[in-house]
């Protein structure tokens, strides 16, 4: 199992007391520094939150698969009834998160603020799978799955002292920081919007950060960040997981450098994901200055409607948007392809991005919550399960669309409203999760997009996403402009997708 | 240290042993309680989970017999008492010494907490100070001892108290780090050495100045101290005699321990022969006695520039008597004069030299008792672990327990 050998270490319920030095008889209950690396000559002191009786001991020596606390899971070891906060337990992931760990057997607590049930209403969209309000989905959760999560509505910027109090009630053992708004158009939108998306998500996270140092130093913060932070480097360097790898060397004018275990370069492509590059440098700093732990989870672009728990009964779905702002690529192709519009590629549409469906997702994120980071230690996952190019999943989505369903399904290039790239080379590295905690992705992109469609084409979906088509098509431009792109073809997919795979290196 | 010296003149002077080993959570836990290791269980700073190779740090609670102030009459004030950690509910005041960790947890009663708290009062100075500034961690001992002495001065006279103990530990700091400027007249931190004992001798005074005729007094050490020349690494001598080894390619830590592995050793000078059952990979069974022999010989005979490197080998029998000894050690060396005995997995030389130039000796701590009337019969070269019978003896109001331990 491959958190088997993590030790209590990295475990969230280790209370470090301190470092002594037994040679000289001296202690400091400030410092910790990993002693594994060193000759032995001071000791890190750990109590454990759940097993008092251990008194203090070197938490560098139990392993996981020691602990009568772990029992091993489908995901690797697992602290039994392991306490997990959600910030964002109202949204696509954070709900369907906190069944999923809810089933597993975690504690399951949660915050959320409704902004998106607002900014999405602002829109004038709606969720096309219907939600209720928290208290029936909790309700719901209680009486299909038997699970009580622990709710507040709780802004964790504005309301910092009162998310400060419920930590400190809770004491998670993780935090899964999914509390920001995930919409780059949203941040585009004007002044007033770029601000209330860097105030979400910037200071939200500062305060998560602060409430974590005071409050539970020990716990892990799991946190959203994305690939979009990166960009999309026109010289085709590979976009490493965070941080370069060892072996990287930086040369220039014949001298050399080692980037080695360095930040590397972003590039973000809208005030939105500025904000996640903030996020990353202010996470980063955290952990240095207050030896936080932390996992930046570089997620690539979502999709999909499936997991056991959301699948269970209607009540428990989890909302899905399609609209310009916060509808993500695949899930707005297929919406389109249920209500007759050709599938929009911007520009050239050969943008090329990582992808993950959402049980995979759930899966990445429930193997990193198993495997705490170390303290001190700020990691970066690139998690994706494949890469393709926008034209790529239009053919497929159409394909799907067609053939299975018996939908006439067309693709059109529209002016793109972004700046970016619409043509660019793409190497993704994203070997952390498969390699270092057991990750094999698990759903086929065609089997998903095929649930996809049997939700959408159901009466209530189709009537929702019918109610609100106008609201699909981009009006919202980097520039500030406010109208709907227009057509600039429709294409023949099938030729072009066979010239993307000859031009890209496709890491399917 | 004027003070001091009175004491000398009216009391009774005595050098004492320590245990075996010669450090504090051993050497305060034998006094406390009045017992040995075999009884009180706590042989070092460290230990293995039983039936595993996973460190823990005992503490208070693994203490197997009682300590004096759960069986004295009247309250107790106890301030600063190595391996008292966490404390418990008692009759008085204990605000427990090193390691401590958590200052809620080495305070009782908790409602004194705030008291110390507006003292600045400090569970131990930073030690890690020392590795970035010698001066900042002079400055911090200082401090350290100056809101030791306000808390004590406040508890003598706010507690109805029958029992005070203070233990300073700077000294000890100060030596391990700074036996070359008590030695070296023209030491930048000479004067600095010397000070803080006529602070604590200042102490000394104003604490038996106040205290009254019939008031018995006792000042001893756990240990003494001299200059630490070489460091030597034990488990490299196991490596090179062929009684350690750990799996090629893994990390020298316990838990890699080779299974053809026949002993190991832990701080500072405890060795344990790799026993089957005992330990998972153990692999002796009826041959223990001809290897602890073996032992005896390869340590014995062990030298550095031509000086014998260990006075003493001891086996458990010799030296420990009682439920625990299963637990302890099979053999624990004293290091000869200059030598201190580490226990390094990892080491690959057997002597180096560190930061520290002071070390514990075993043989010469001190013992100093004013009796609180008449005369007194002490032992001509007691051991610490008899202080407190010595006390019980010596006071007349703890007749009625005096004894307990050896009946």
């Amino acid at each position: 199992m491959h958190n088997a050998k993590c030790t209590c270490w990295n475990c969230p319920a280790i209370d470090l007391a301190g470092k002594v030095d037994f040679r000289a008889c001296g202690q400091s209950t400030k410092q910790f520094v990993k002693a594994a690396d060193d000759t032995e000559e001071t000791r890190i002191m750990g109590e454990c939150k759940r097993r008092p009786e251990l008194g203090l001991f070197d938490p560098m020596d139990m392993t996981f698969a020691e602990c009568t606390e772990y029992a091993p899971g489908p995901y690797g070891y697992m602290l039994r009834d392991m306490r997990v906060m959600i910030l964002g337990i109202d949204g696509y992931l954070g709900w369907t998160l906190a069944l999923w760990l809810g089933s597993l057997g975690c504690k399951v607590s949660g915050v959320d603020n409704y902004n998106r049930r607002e900014w999405v209403k602002e829109r004038g969209a709606q969720t096309i799978v219907p939600i209720s309000r928290m208290n029936e989905r909790l309700r719901a959760a209680r009486e299909v799955l038997g699970l009580n999560i622990d709710f507040r509505q709780i802004d964790i910027y504005s309301e910092r002292d009162r998310f400060k109090e419920f930590v400190d009630e809770v004491k998670p053992e993780s935090i899964v920081h999914y509390a920001e708004c995930p919409s780059a158009p949203f941040s585009m939108i004007d002044v007033e919007h770029a601000i209330k998306v860097q105030e979400n998500n910037v200071l939200g996270t500062l305060a998560t950060l602060f409430t974590m140092r005071d409050v539970v130093p020990e716990t892990s913060m799991v946190k959203l960040g994305t690939m979009g932070e990166y960009g999309t480097p026109l010289t085709g360097r590979p976009i490493f997981e965070g941080l370069f790898p060892a072996d990287a060397v930086l040369q220039w004018e014949g001298r050399e450098w080692s980037l080695g275990g360095e930040i590397v370069p972003r590039d973000p492509a809208s005030f939105y994901h500025v904000s996640k590059v903030q996020d990353t440098f202010n996470c980063y700093e955290a952990c240095k200055y207050w030896w936080l732990r932390s996992y930046d989870v570089m997620q690539g672009v979502i999709f999909g409607v499936d997991t056991d728990q959301v699948s269970a009964d209607p009540r428990l779905r989890t909302r899905l948007d399609i609209d310009e702002w916060f509808g993500t690529v695949i899930n707005r192709f297929v919406a389109q392809a249920v209500a007759g519009i050709p599938l929009t590629l911007y520009g050239m549409g050969r943008q090329i991005r990582g992808f993950i469906a959402l049980r995979d997702a759930m899966e990445c994120m429930t193997r990193l919550i198993c495997s705490p980071p170390e303290p001190g230690q700020y990691a970066v996952v690139n998690q994706v399960s494949g890469i393709y190019s926008t034209r790529e999943l239009a053919y497929i989505v159409a394909k799907t669309g067609r053939e299975h369903f018996g939908l006439d399904v067309q693709i059109q290039r529209v002016e793109n409203p972004r700046v970016e790239a619409d043509e660019h080379p793409f190497e993704a590295i994203y070997e952390r999760l498969p390699k270092e905690f057991g990750f094999a992705p698990q759903v086929a992109l065609e089997d998903e997009v095929r649930k996809m469609f049997e939700l959408f084409l159901t009466d209530e979906v189709r009537a929702r996403i019918e109610e609100r088509r106008q609201v699909i098509m981009p009006k919202t431009w980097w520039s500030g402009v406010k109208r709907e792109v227009e057509r600039l073809e429709l294409l023949d997919l099938q030729g072009e997708i066979e010239e993307d795979e000859r031009m890209f290196k496709i890491n399917r | 240290m004027p003070h001091t010296r009175v004491l000398l003149e009216e009391g009774i002077f005595r050098q004492m042993r320590s245990t075996v080993p010669e450090i504090s959570s051993v050497a305060w836990s034998s006094m406390i309680t009045g017992t040995n290791p075999g009884v009180h269980g706590i042989f070092g700073f460290m230990d293995l989970f039983e039936g595993s190779y996973r460190m823990r740090f005992p503490n208070f609670r693994d203490l197997r017999a009682e300590p004096f102030w759960r069986e004295w009459p009247g309250e107790s004030v106890i301030i600063n008492v190595p391996s008292t950690y966490p404390v418990e509910p008692m009759e008085g005041v204990h605000i427990s010494g090193f390691v401590s960790v958590d200052m809620a947890r080495s305070v009782h009663p908790a409602g004194l907490l705030d008291k110390l708290t507006e003292m600045d009062y400090r569970l131990d100075v930073d030690s890690q100070k020392a590795h970035s500034s010698m001066a900042l961690f002079l400055s911090d001992l200082n401090k350290t001892l100056e809101a030791r002495i306000r808390a004590s001065r406040y508890l003598w006279d706010h507690v109805d108290w029958r029992t005070f103990m203070l233990v300073f530990t700077g000294t000890d700091r100060l030596m391990h780090f700074l036996w070359n400027a008590y030695e070296d007249e023209r030491h930048v931190h000479h004067d600095f050495f010397l000070d803080h004992f006529r602070r604590i001798d200042e102490a000394v005074g104003e604490f038996c100045a106040r205290m009254n005729d019939t008031d018995l007094l006792v000042m001893h050490s756990d240990h003494g101290f001299e200059r630490l020349d070489w460091d030597i690494q034990i488990n490299h001598v196991l490596k090179e005699a062929g009684f350690l080894a750990f799996e090629a390619g893994e990390e020298e830590v316990l838990r890699n321990i080779h299974p053809t592995s026949r002993a190991f050793a832990l701080e500072p000078g405890r060795v344990y022969v790799h026993r089957r059952g005992k330990y998972p990979r153990g692999c002796v069974d009826d041959e223990a006695d001809t290897i602890m022999a073996d032992l005896e010989q390869v340590f014995s005979r062990l030298e550095v520039e031509g000086r014998k490197v260990i006075r003493d080998v001891y086996r458990a029998e010799d030296i420990y008597s009682g439920p625990q000894v299963e637990h302890g050690p099979d053999l624990v060396l004293v290091g000869a004069e200059g030598f201190n005995l580490r226990a390094t997995m990892k080491a690959r030389v057997l002597a180096e030299r560190g930061i520290f130039t002071g070390k514990h000796t075993q043989d010469n701590a001190f013992l100093l008792v004013r009796p609180c009337g008449g005369e007194a019969d002490l032992p001509e070269w007691p051991e610490i672990s008899e202080v407190r019978t010595i006390i019980e003896t010596m006071n007349p109001a703890l007749a009625g327990v005096c004894g307990r331990r050896y009946a």
